[in-house]
């Protein structure tokens, strides 16, 4: 798809004896949040690993801004930026000292460093306790750090895995703020989830994943139908609760 | 380089900020002043330990006095069999001509005041032979048809504080570079996963390799201060703690040969291990685990050093010094006993080391690279 800043066709990935992808296909453009939605275990991480150059598919294809992750996976990881809902940091180096670490391992200039990272600092409102150890932050002060660190490097692409799971309301909101305004700045942004609320509020365009296939792809809107709430459809879409009515969207429309 | 340097950096920033790996540092300083003063009072109350002959009978004239001068005190008792057994550590009778002696071999004090006894009598009895032989116009000397002049080609003295420092230095360094640097490299692979920072190191473009570089440099660094504190105590310690004589252990000094071969082979000792640990550690989920996996690392450690105190003339064949850390323990007693450097095995020794080194970082790389690190639970 032209001008799509990530693009999967056709993925198919095994994990040890359990086929976790069965040829599943996307889109996602710059200056939209894409959502990826499924039930647990409907293949959502494994196939932003792939996106990501952690993971290697065992067919199909990804490219991102242009790039495979299989033959330039260096390329690709200086686009990327990912937050996922294990929070893990150094807990012996302060905030700034972790955000400055991937800066560095992810070649922001020496000479641009300190900008950069007083940049994102003061973006997340991280400043309050930027110079504190990580072990002593709270989960939400945590997940800033998280972000500021994926971000630092100022990526095209961001993908949210799961971002919220571990945070109360306050820092939840936070993180879906962060989302909307890397929206606003044209970036692509990737939210995993199994939160339909978040996704109905958040996501442009979603794809909904269970048991490795994609059940329906579109608009949110147009995903949702005529039912009350995204989560209706999604419940209908895994075979939780019999289908109503016909006319939910095609698979694949993304 | 740059990304080598940057997750040294790193590493060692927060392994300084770890209490295991300071407390493994200053256990390191303590542990060897402690072992040698323990050593110290030991040799000192082995060589002044007194030991007592229960004895009947007149004693020789003039024996009581060398045998007073040799720590063995004289004591009357009725029978000297019977108190043999508990009562003294020896028992001797004492009669015209002739001496029965009485000990039991299976206690280490009757063993010792044996000994003495023997040697005792044996000055006294060509003494004796000696003045009886002058008594008559004889030279003493055809007691000794042959004498031997002694010419040692070392102080004597030397040579037992080398002998005690050609297992003591390299045993001290290898186990103070494993302990040293353990936490720091389980911190740094398997702590990366325990933390769940893994994924996100792995998301930078840095080349694995390069960190992997960055992170057995720190470890190694770690492992050679944890070394140098535990050599640089032990001998403060030796030259506070006075040894006795006996105990053939002098003022003991590192000869110039054998200060840059022990400093070489601590690098690559350091380096070899840093890259064993790590590839271990890579291999554990978490930082117990990761113990368990390298725990049996010391026993390598400790069976080649037990080799050369069993062993102290243990001369090998060159294929010996392909093995790693025996080779290591060889060449320092090499260094410190004959006080030279045998470059064939000097340079097996670190092709072999080296080669251990980079076939651990080989397997932790690819370690490194498994998508299993990441989607096993």
């Amino acid at each position: 798809m032209t001008g799509a800043a990530v693009v999967v066709e056709r993925l198919e990935k095994t994990l040890g004896k359990n086929q976790v992808l069965r040829g599943i296909s996307f889109s996602a453009q710059p200056g939209e949040i894409f959502g990826l939605l499924g039930p647990n275990g409907a293949g959502k991480t494994t196939t932003l690993r792939i996106i990501c150059t952690l993971l290697t598919p065992d067919s199909g294809r990804v490219e991102v801004l242009g790039f495979d992750p299989r033959t330039a996976p260096q390329e690709v990881r200086r686009r990327v930026g990912v937050v996922t809902a294990e929070i893990g940091v150094y807990p012996r180096l302060s905030a700034r000292e972790n955000i400055t670490y991937f800066a560095q391992l992810t070649g922001v200039p020496d000479g641009d460093l300190k900008r950069r990272v007083d940049a994102v600092i003061d973006r997340l409102d991280v400043g309050s306790f930027a110079d504190q150890r990580a072990e002593s932050l709270s989960s939400g002060q945590k997940q800033k750090l998280a972000i500021a660190r994926a971000i630092v490097h100022d990526p095209q692409v961001l993908m949210f895995d799961e971002p919220t799971s571990n945070l109360d309301v306050l820092a939840s909101r936070e993180v879906r703020e962060f989302m909307v305004e890397s929206k606003a700045r044209g970036k692509c942004v990737i939210f995993s989830t199994h939160v339909m609320h978040d996704a109905e509020r958040l996501c442009d365009r979603i794809t909904i994943l269970h048991e490795g296939r994609v059940v329906a792809s579109g608009p949110t809107a147009e995903v949702r139908g005529d039912r009350r709430e995204l989560e209706d459809a999604f419940l209908e879409l895994v075979g939780e609760v019999p289908s109503p009515s016909p006319g939910l969207p095609p698979k694949g429309g993304g | 380089m740059r990304t080598v340097w940057i997750v040294y950096r790193k590493e060692i920033t927060e392994i300084l900020r770890d209490r295991r790996t300071l407390m493994a540092i200053g256990l390191a300083a303590l542990a060897t002043p402690i072992v040698l003063s323990v050593i110290s009072q030991v040799a000192t109350k082995t060589a002044t330990q007194q030991y007592t002959i229960g004895y009947s009978g007149s004693i020789p004239t003039g024996l009581d006095e060398l045998l007073r001068a040799t720590s063995l005190k004289l004591v009357p008792v009725a029978d000297p069999a019977a108190a043999a057994t508990r009562q003294v550590d020896i028992g001797v009778a004492f009669k015209s001509g002739e001496i029965d002696e009485f000990y039991d071999p299976s206690r280490q004090s009757a063993q010792i005041a044996d000994t003495r006894l023997r040697t005792v009598l044996g000055q006294y009895s060509a003494a004796q032979a000696a003045a009886a032989l002058q008594e008559r116009g004889i030279d003493p000397g055809i007691l000794t048809p042959v004498r031997i002049v002694a010419h040692p080609l070392t102080s004597p003295i030397q040579a037992a504080s080398n002998a005690f420092l050609s297992f003591f230095l390299p045993y001290i360094l290898i186990t103070m570079i494993l302990t040293g640097g353990f936490s720091a490299a389980l911190d740094s692979s398997a702590g990366e996963r325990e933390r769940r920072t893994l994924e996100s190191l792995l998301l930078t473009p840095a080349p694995r390799s390069r960190i992997l570089l960055g992170k057995i440099g720190a470890v190694t660094t770690i492992s050679l201060v944890a070394a140098v504190a535990a050599i640089g105590s032990m001998f403060v310690a030796l030259s506070q703690l006075s040894l006795p004589k006996e105990s053939g252990i002098g003022h003991i000094t590192l000869s110039p040969v054998a200060v840059p071969v022990m400093v070489w082979v601590a690098i690559l000792i350091a380096a070899s291990f840093s890259s064993v640990t790590l590839a271990l550690g890579t291999l554990a989920k978490t930082f117990r685990q990761g113990q368990a996996y390298v725990t049996p690392l010391y026993f390598i450690t400790i069976f080649p050093a037990s080799i050369i105190l069993f062993i102290p003339d243990f001369n090998p064949s060159l294929a010996y010094y392909l093995i790693p850390i025996l080779n290591a323990v060889l060449v320092l007693r090499d260094a410190i006993v004959h006080n030279a450097v045998e470059w064939p095995t000097l340079a097996v020794t670190s092709i072999s080391l080296i080669a251990t080194g980079a076939l651990a970082w080989y397997a932790a790389l690819r370690l490194f690279t498994r998508e299993a690190l990441l989607t096993r639970s």
